[in-house]
């Protein structure tokens, strides 16, 4: 019953959608970046798909509007990149949401998203996903802060230092 | 768009009444549309009002800050929703009221009527659960002590989540009634369960805890760890003690009886015996007053059961199985063992010392011989003196039968294969009593176990 229910409202949401997404153009046109009827229909396409691949169902508009609002304005956006570049996030965001357990709301994972994306990760896409996002998303399932960041480098230092420390004693004592 | 209430009379749709809420309410719009009474658009107003209502019930779930869910949450919702419904529409008592319902009122209206009535129930059930435990029965039984506690049945009411998962049964229910609740789901299976276990609680509570234990007793020695129900044991015990006509209430029946009704009964057919005891059943619920009452059609109602019960044990030969004897525990002869004062530790130590480094074999068993007094000391020192298999099994020949069957009982071999923890040690003897028992003859162990099944437990 439930599946079927869902079925019967797609075409509906979707078109709901396409009117949310269209409507964002009056605010991301300021930056440059339009999208055109076409795009934002193959936008929502997309959302479906990322809903569909990672087991969840939406109602509404969604979060689209909200992942324009927060990323039209980012230096590392034009309109060259700005369509693939919103249906990498949709998919991104949907794949992340899994993965962080729902524990984040739409809100704080979109923040999430957007501070490395004009930071650290200066625009990569592939980053943002397989760093920053990895790493959040570990973090929350392991219980750390969600910013908590194990360095490597540090590591790899301690461990030398340790060895010098060893060594150091081994000689004193002889 | 709805047809007039003359026409749902006309073609009155008939769904059981033991149905879920949940089935109730997709039963009906199937059945609604298979009839005619509901058209093809008036389901799709349905199906759209109720994928709205499961919107705003998603926004509430998530409080507003995620607008996605996972599927599996979202059904997890929607049956909630649907079954919250389909209990206000079973509520009519009347398929053709309920789809005139549908047609009429909105899913939301619809859905907090139905949650009006689970609050009900809900409160309703949280009574008779107190009902049952102020009433429980006193009883070894393990799974009945653990459903009817605060870790069993109890768990529902605080963890239940009427407003998100109103369908599900929170709680752990080990015991099985005579009857069991089939079909229904959420509150409506709990409220079902404790008011049938009340019932059973409310027969047997008219026997004498003790008449029952003996009777359990009687059935299995440990059936405070067995999966049964006791109602069933008691009103069976009951019609046979109806049967040869003694007093109910003492649930006694000798195994000279019980033959005398084998012969008696193997004669009747299926019908004929299912009219005995229909008869018998009716003298227990006189002598027990509860005749009419819902007590009454729960005892019928777990009649065929019974007669089912009767018919394979007769085909079997098998009827004391059935119509068991009560078996007073502790009539049985019993031995109580005293394991004896141990040795001062400093003593046992130097003991230990010096048999680990004694050379040979005759000389340890001597040394054991002179040194050891009682039988605690024996035990530990099986475990500790590093003892070759020849050695321990020479040690166990010095000890007699009753000796190692409190060992056995100390050390139960059999248990060695359920993959529990033990030391390694424990686990070495426990290998040694297998294999000294193995090579013993079969009269000294059989003698060995009876000895076995008659030593007291020990307390603590």
């Amino acid at each position: 019953m439930a599946l079927e229910i869902m079925h019967l409202s797609t075409s509906l949401i979707q078109k709901q959608a396409v009117m949310e997404i269209e409507k964002c153009n009056e605010f991301s046109a300021q930056f440059g970046l339009t999208l055109s009827h076409a795009q934002a229909i193959e936008l929502v396409e997309t959302r479906a798909q990322a809903l569909r691949g990672n087991g969840r169902i939406e109602f509404g508009g969604g979060v689209i509007q909200r992942i324009i609002r927060e990323f039209c304005h980012s230096p590392y956006i034009s309109s060259y990149n700005y369509e693939e570049t919103l249906q990498e996030l949709v998919e991104m965001f949907y794949y992340y949401k899994n993965e962080t357990l729902d524990l984040l709301s739409d809100d704080e994972l979109i923040q999430f998203m957007r501070t490395p994306f004009n930071g650290v990760c200066q625009g990569s896409l592939e980053l943002l996903a397989g760093r920053e996002l990895y790493n959040l998303a570990s973090n929350l399932r392991f219980g750390y802060a969600p910013n908590y960041w194990e360095d490597p480098a540090e590591d790899e230092e301690e461990d030398e230092d340790e060895e010098d420390n060893a060594d150091e004693q081994n000689h004193g004592g002889y | 768009m709805s047809k007039t209430m003359a026409a749902i009379e006309k073609h009155q749709i008939s769904i059981p009444d033991d149905l879920s809420s949940e089935a109730y309410f997709m039963t009906l719009l199937q059945e609604g549309y298979a009839q005619g009474l509901l058209t093809a658009s008036s389901v799709e107003q349905i199906q759209l009002q109720c994928l709205e209502f499961l919107a705003y019930k998603c926004r509430k779930y998530n409080r507003g800050e995620s607008s996605s869910l996972r599927v599996e949450t979202a059904e997890s919702l929607m049956k909630s929703n649907v079954y919250t419904m389909g209990l206000y529409l079973k509520s009519l008592g009347d398929s053709g009221k309920a789809i005139s319902e549908l047609t009429t009122a909105r899913i939301p209206e619809i859905y907090q009527k139905g949650r009006e009535l689970i609050t009900d129930k809900l409160a309703a059930a949280q009574a008779v659960y107190e009902q049952i435990q102020r009433n429980s029965l006193s009883t070894l039984n393990y799974t009945y002590n653990a459903t009817i506690s605060g870790e069993g049945l109890g768990q529902f009411f605080p963890t239940y989540q009427p407003d998100y998962e109103a369908h599900e049964v929170t709680a752990s229910i080990d015991y099985q009634l005579c009857n069991p609740v089939d079909h229904l789901t959420g509150v409506e299976f709990i409220h079902r369960y404790l008011e049938n276990l009340a019932l059973e609680n409310e027969f047997c509570g008219r026997f004498s805890a003790k008449a029952i234990h003996f009777l359990l007793c009687g059935y299995d020695s440990g059936y405070k760890d067995l999966l049964i129900n006791i109602f069933e044991q008691v009103l069976t015990s009951a019609l046979a003690c109806s049967l040869v006509k003694r007093r109910v209430l003492s649930l006694s029946i000798s195994e000279e009886e019980v033959e005398v009704l084998s012969k008696e009964l193997i004669q009747a057919d299926l019908p004929a015996l299912t009219l005995k005891i229909s008869k018998a059943a009716e003298l227990v619920q006189e002598e027990l007053n509860i005749a009419g009452g819902a007590l009454g059609q729960y005892v019928v109602q777990s009649l065929p059961n019974i007669v089912v019960n009767v018919s394979q044990a007769l085909k079997l030969n098998t009827l004391a199985k059935v119509f068991v004897s009560p078996l007073d525990p502790d009539a049985k002869p019993q031995i109580a063992f005293a394991a004896g004062v141990k040795m001062d530790d400093k003593e046992y130590r130097k003991l230990i010392d010096e048999l680990l480094i004694c050379r040979y074999p005759a000389d340890k068993l001597q040394f054991i011989r002179e040194q050891v007094r009682s039988f605690a000391d024996l035990e530990d020192l099986l475990t500790d003196a590093w003892l070759e298999t020849e050695e321990v099994f020479q040690v166990l020949d010095l000890l007699g039968d009753v000796e190692i069957a409190a060992l056995i009982k100390r050390h139960p071999y059999q248990e060695n294969q359920q993959g529990v923890y033990l030391p390694a040690a424990e686990q070495t003897l426990r290998g040694y009593l297998q294999d000294y028992l193995e090579q013993l003859a079969a009269d000294r162990v059989k003698g060995i176990f009876q000895l076995l099944n008659q030593l007291r437990d020990e307390e603590g």
